[in-house]
């Protein structure tokens, strides 16, 4: 189930083993996990995301693999994530059934309505600020245009992008249902802090 | 010709027996289209319900380019003989899920009502969405056993590069191997030095499911793979230019009849 209430995503980093962070994470109050490592090898991937998925489990939180819905499966993950790049949402769906979560990456209005037709249960919208995490040629959208993506659907949906514990309220400010975050929690001192300092401002800022 | 004894070599009917036969080889006999719950997912080629494996396998070049109009793989497909099944092993590593997805897409449009099998490399997801025959895993995939409903419409081919891999993939359950690289090929120095016919036989001897020799194989010593019990041969390289494609086929279709 994915959280009603503003929630802390946090996405894996891919030049960092995953599954310590996650867990930091977690023990932070992350409700949802992103595993995303494009360079890993299936094997890779499924042991990881065989001790993620127990440990979010025990946290109560939402388990999800980003672009491989084989991996998702095999590992009994909670859905997938799905870039504008990746499998369409549609024919995932009749993969994974209606049970499982699906959420895909969505940059404009249009393509938020799209998956919303296709079957995805959130969307992830951004970039909304700078951020180094990815190679991003485009500019940051900016928290208000999350408004715009609100409007065209009914579907939660999750900022991304640059997110930090300063800039983060006016995400929420603009409707957005959640956050999800590489480096605030990655590349932070304490991780586990970083992540806890994020849901506790999720949960009053709300 | 050395046939191990037991092995689908010996039993596999005819290839112009490749429709729906009630006596499946062994390893397919758990091939059905439909999913554990129950969905439906479209057989890929309706008239090969159940089929026994084509003994060429070709492997796609990993130069696709995405959504490009001109693809050596489909020009390759279209230039399949009507009478030689062929595997055709989509590896195409460079291209995003999307545009994998839509490669697959035209492969199987292109291959409808004929006998080419299409397996896809590592994904059995897209493979599965795209209803292609089936996914070939290397040894750092997904370990074939976890694939659960979602393989079991398709058929599953790993490739392996030692003895003690073969044996523990054929615990896991597959219905083929690859292994190799037999003989020297560029392609395939990555993963070591070539492996020889020795060590083919052996595996060939230790596996009771069909084996397929790649690396470095030419109509020069195909016979000699099949002779250490191969039940067929892969290759890439071989394949690369479409203009030789049409009569290397003719010759190897020629020498692996059974």
């Amino acid at each position: 189930m994915i959280p009603s209430k503003p929630f802390l995503c946090f996405i894996t980093d891919e030049s960092l083993p995953p599954v310590e962070l996650a867990r930091q994470a977690l023990e932070g109050g992350a409700l949802m996990i992103q595993l995303r490592h494009k360079c890993a090898t299936g094997a890779e991937l499924y042991r990881w995301s065989v001790e993620i998925q127990a440990l979010c489990r025990r946290h109560h939180a939402v388990f999800i693999v980003n672009d491989r819905v084989d991996i998702a499966i095999a590992a009994g993950a909670d859905g997938v994530h799905l870039g504008q790049q990746d499998l369409p949402a549609a024919a995932a769906r009749k993969l994974l059934g209606p049970d499982r979560i699906i959420g895909v990456s969505v940059s404009s209005p249009g393509e938020a309505s799209d998956a919303q037709k296709e079957g995805a249960d959130y969307l992830g919208f951004g970039h909304i600020f700078h951020t180094s995490s990815k190679e991003k040629p485009a500019a940051p959208v900016g928290p208000e245009a999350i408004l715009s993506i609100r409007a065209a659907t009914s579907l939660p949906v999750l900022a991304i992008g640059g997110i930090t514990l300063q800039n983060a309220p006016d995400t929420l400010r603009c409707k957005a249902s959640g956050i999800a975050v590489i480096r605030a929690i990655s590349r932070a001192a304490k991780p586990e802090e970083a992540a806890r300092d994020l849901v506790t401002l999720l949960q009053h800022d709300h | 010709m050395y046939v191990k004894s037991g092995c689908q070599a010996s039993e596999a009917p005819e290839r112009a027996a490749v429709r729906p036969v009630a006596a499946a080889s062994p390893s397919l006999k758990s091939m059905n289209m439909k999913n554990s719950s129950g969905q439906e997912r479209r057989a890929p080629s309706p008239e090969i319900t159940v089929a026994t494996l084509p003994r060429i396998c070709m492997v796609s070049s990993g130069s696709e380019q995405k959504d490009s109009a001109d693809s050596l793989l489909l020009r390759q497909i279209a230039l399949l003989p009507p009478a030689l099944p062929c595997m055709v092993q989509i590896r195409e590593k460079q291209l995003d899920a999307a545009a994998m997805f839509r490669l697959c897409l035209a492969a199987r449009q292109r291959t409808e009502g004929t006998r080419t099998l299409l397996f896809l490399n590592e994904r059995a997801d897209i493979a599965a969405a795209a209803g292609l025959d089936g996914v070939h895993l290397q040894e750092s995939s997904c370990p074939p056993e976890k694939l659960g409903s979602l393989a079991d419409g398709l058929l599953k081919g790993r490739s392996v590069h030692s003895l003690e891999s073969a044996r523990q993939t054929v615990q896991g359950g597959v219905d083929y191997l690859v292994f190799g690289p037999v003989f020297d090929t560029p392609s395939k120095r990555p993963y070591g030095a070539p492996q020889g016919l020795g060590q083919l036989r052996t595996v060939c001897r230790a596996v009771s499911i069909p084996v397929f020799a790649i690396g470095g194989i030419n109509p020069d010593n195909a016979a000699s793979c099949l002779e250490e019990g191969a039940y067929g041969i892969a290759t890439l390289s071989l394949f690369t230019d479409t203009r030789k494609l049409p009569e290397l086929l003719e010759t190897l279709g020629q020498m692996l009849r059974p």
